[in-house]
């Protein structure tokens, strides 16, 4: 295999990697654990390191894991002390465990072959060197093997215990009423995590391992309404940043990493605004029809109530609307389009179809079911605002 | 005849970062009544409900469901949460919810099948929201959401349902609907436990009820201890309900 293929592979496992434990880190409101996490691994990889002198060593990988979960734990016991919120504990844990690793970089520089710009950043273009043998025989790079048996343990993991993990992260009190403690699942997701971000961020780097947790799955959360669609899509947007990062920094020869991190960013500024219910755009558009409707339905009531040809004038109607909320001809301009009103010699009437509509939107109004005008608009309106 | 005694709890009291909420609390509670537990907001109402299910470990005391811990007697307990309590914007749908009742039957990693489906759709329907059953649980009011938590306890079929306020934020229609699914559940024998603010129903809703302000108060039939001087008792003020008899 060429390198090109090899660190797109890489990539691109990577990110499936940390796609997976992302969508749960996100749906629990701790995406900031997952940064904590990756910065507090430190000492543990320094402390790994010096014992095993090998980054890509299974018994470092557990080593920083553990101080994962050690960050995980300390967040919580100042949190339950209930002096600081859970961000503020988080803040004083990682950035103290990260100095303990910048420390002991410093302290032990001579045999240490780690600096703290390679953990932030990585460099993925120096994964494929490191290779595994089996008798000599070169069977690819190291990093692509460990990031291959941690996405394979994380997908068995979350096919096993799918169901506890959505129990858990939708409704924590009926999960531990049912016995499945929420607190093994707590950890578990955590230790995963912990792995992960472990294994990834000496090919990707911390700020990489962050960006490939969080950002598919805040952007898949945007387009769907079903959790395993969001799996789904957040392994694919991952998947597809990196390969597509990969060669945006062949094309303009920046860093691999930093391109992922673009690309990713990009991708859920894309979703972000376009997003066809919860996007930006569909937001706003929504709220603007929704004034438009509001406006439109009390003039109609308002048509339906007066019946002197002056309260009916058009000069007057536009009174009656909001001008700074809508624009009066917009709404008439709606009105007329479906045929709930004519304009004749300046005058406004509401026409049978008008009519009808208001008698019965009155009836929900008083009837207090005004939800049901919502329905009554899909039956009535041929074009919406 | 000697009753069966469905929840016995004992010298139970619950802490919250060492300030006790709930102070050495006895309470027993027959099987097969319609309970209804009163007290005002801060009581310990949802903390009595929540250490009884052993989702908040108390200080002292214990509990007991038919006479066995509740850990040993999981399947037999069905809750319906306090609302607000769970993430509405959870990328799941009303009968996804309603299947997670199942999920403690099923025990870890078997996952909900044909059957599992089946029952939550007939849950769906008995609280009448199975036109719904796709839908995001955000885009539903607050008494379909509440309709949907009844589901989900209903078929976890069962013998003691906990319900924190299952009438906040109803409109008539929808509690009475509710109501009488919980009598329903009474005459098939079940023990149903309910949070109830409106004591102006309790005597037509309930056949029991427990009076709860941090200690326990009282606990009995409606007809014998719902009355002003319990009331007294509980709210610090001198309550007047009529009574019906
Ligand atoms: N997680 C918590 N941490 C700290 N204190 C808590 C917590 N939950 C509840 N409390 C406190 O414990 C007391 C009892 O609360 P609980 O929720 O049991 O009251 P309640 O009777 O259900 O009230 P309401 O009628 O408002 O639902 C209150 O004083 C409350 O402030
Ligand atoms: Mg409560």
């Amino acid at each position: 295999m060429n390198p090109s293929i090899e660190i797109q592979m890489i990539a691109a496992v990577t990110a499936a990697a940390c796609a997976i434990p992302g969508v749960f880190l996100v749906l629990r409101k701790m995406a900031l654990i997952s940064d904590a996490i990756s910065h507090s691994i430190l000492p543990g990889i320094v402390i790994g390191f010096m014992i095993t002198q090998d980054l890509a060593s299974p018994l470092l990988i557990l080593l920083a894991a553990f101080s994962g979960i050690i960050t995980v734990i300390l967040v919580e016991m100042i949190q339950k002390t209930g002096l600081v919120k859970e961000d503020t504990a988080i803040g004083l844990v990682f950035p103290a465990l990260f100095s303990i690793g910048v420390i002991l970089i410093a302290q032990n520089a001579n045999d240490v072959h780690l600096d703290v710009d390679a953990v932030l950043l990585g460099e993925l273009a120096f994964a494929p060197f490191d290779r595994f043998y089996i008798n000599d025989t070169d069977i690819g790079p190291k990093a692509l093997w460990t990031i291959s048996v941690i996405l394979l343990i994380t997908i068995s993991l979350m096919l096993a215990f799918y169901k506890e993990l959505k129990l858990s992260t939708f409704d924590v009190g009926l999960s531990s009423a049912l016995g499945f403690s929420p607190v093994i699942l707590h950890y578990g997701l955590m230790s995963v995590a912990s792995v992960t971000t472990v294994a990834a961020f000496d090919a990707v780097g911390a700020i990489l391992v962050v960006a490939l947790m969080i950002t598919p799955a805040a952007a898949a959360y945007l387009l769907t309404t079903d959790l395993k669609k969001m799996l789904v899509l957040s392994i694919l947007f991952g998947v597809s940043s990196a390969i597509g990062g990969y060669w945006l920094a062949r094309l303009l020869d920046a860093s691999i990493s930093g391109s992922i991190t673009t690309v990713l960013g990009l991708l859920f500024l894309g979703i972000y605004f376009f997003a066809p219910s919860k996007g930006l755009i569909a937001v706003l558009l929504r709220q603007n029809r929704q004034r438009k409707e509001v406006s439109l339905l009390t003039f109609l009531l308002h048509l339906n109530n007066h019946d002197s040809t002056e309260e009916r004038g058009v000069a007057h109607l536009q009174e009656h609307i909001n001008w700074r909320r809508v624009r009066a001809k917009s709404v008439l301009d709606l009105a007329v389009q479906n045929n709930m009103i004519t304009i004749e010699n300046q005058v406004v009437s509401l026409t049978r179809k008008g009519l009808e509509f208001t008698e019965k939107a009155l009836e929900y109004i008083i009837t207090n079911k005004d939800e049901k005008i919502e329905d009554m608009k899909d039956d009535f309106f041929l074009f919406r605002g | 005849m000697v009753e069966k005694i469905a929840v016995a709890v004992d010298d139970l009291t619950v802490a919250y970062n060492y300030k006790p909420v709930l102070w050495d609390i006895d309470l027993s509670i027959p099987e097969g009544v319609l309970m209804a537990i009163v007290g005002p907001n801060g009581a310990g109402k949802s903390t009595l409900i929540k250490s009884i299910l052993g989702i908040i470990d108390p200080i002292a005391g214990s509990v007991a469901i038919f006479g066995k811990p509740y850990s040993k007697q999981r399947d037999k307990v069905a809750y319906v949460p306090q609302k607000g309590s769970v993430d509405w914007d959870f990328p799941t749908t009303a009968l996804d919810v309603v299947m997670m009742g199942t999920y403690g039957s099923l025990g870890w990693i078997k996952r909900p099948g044909a059957k599992e489906k089946k029952q939550s759709l007939e849950a769906l329907e008995k609280v009448g929201m199975l036109a719904f059953k796709s839908r995001q649980i955000s885009q539903l009011s607050g008494g379909q959401q509440q309709r949907i938590f009844l589901a989900r306890a209903l078929v976890q079929d069962a013998a003691i349902y906990f319900m924190d306020e299952p009438f906040q934020g109803v409109d008539a229609t929808t509690e009475i609907a509710i109501i009488n699914i919980l009598k329903e559940l009474r005459k098939a024998g079940k023990t149903v436990i309910v949070v109830h603010h409106d004591l102006q129903t309790v005597p037509e809703y309930f056949d029991w009820v427990t009076f709860l302000n941090v200690k326990h108060i009282a606990t009995g039939p409606v007809k014998d201890i719902f009355n002003d001087d319990n009331l007294t008792k509980t709210y610090g003020i001198n309550y007047k309900v009529a009574v019906q008899k």
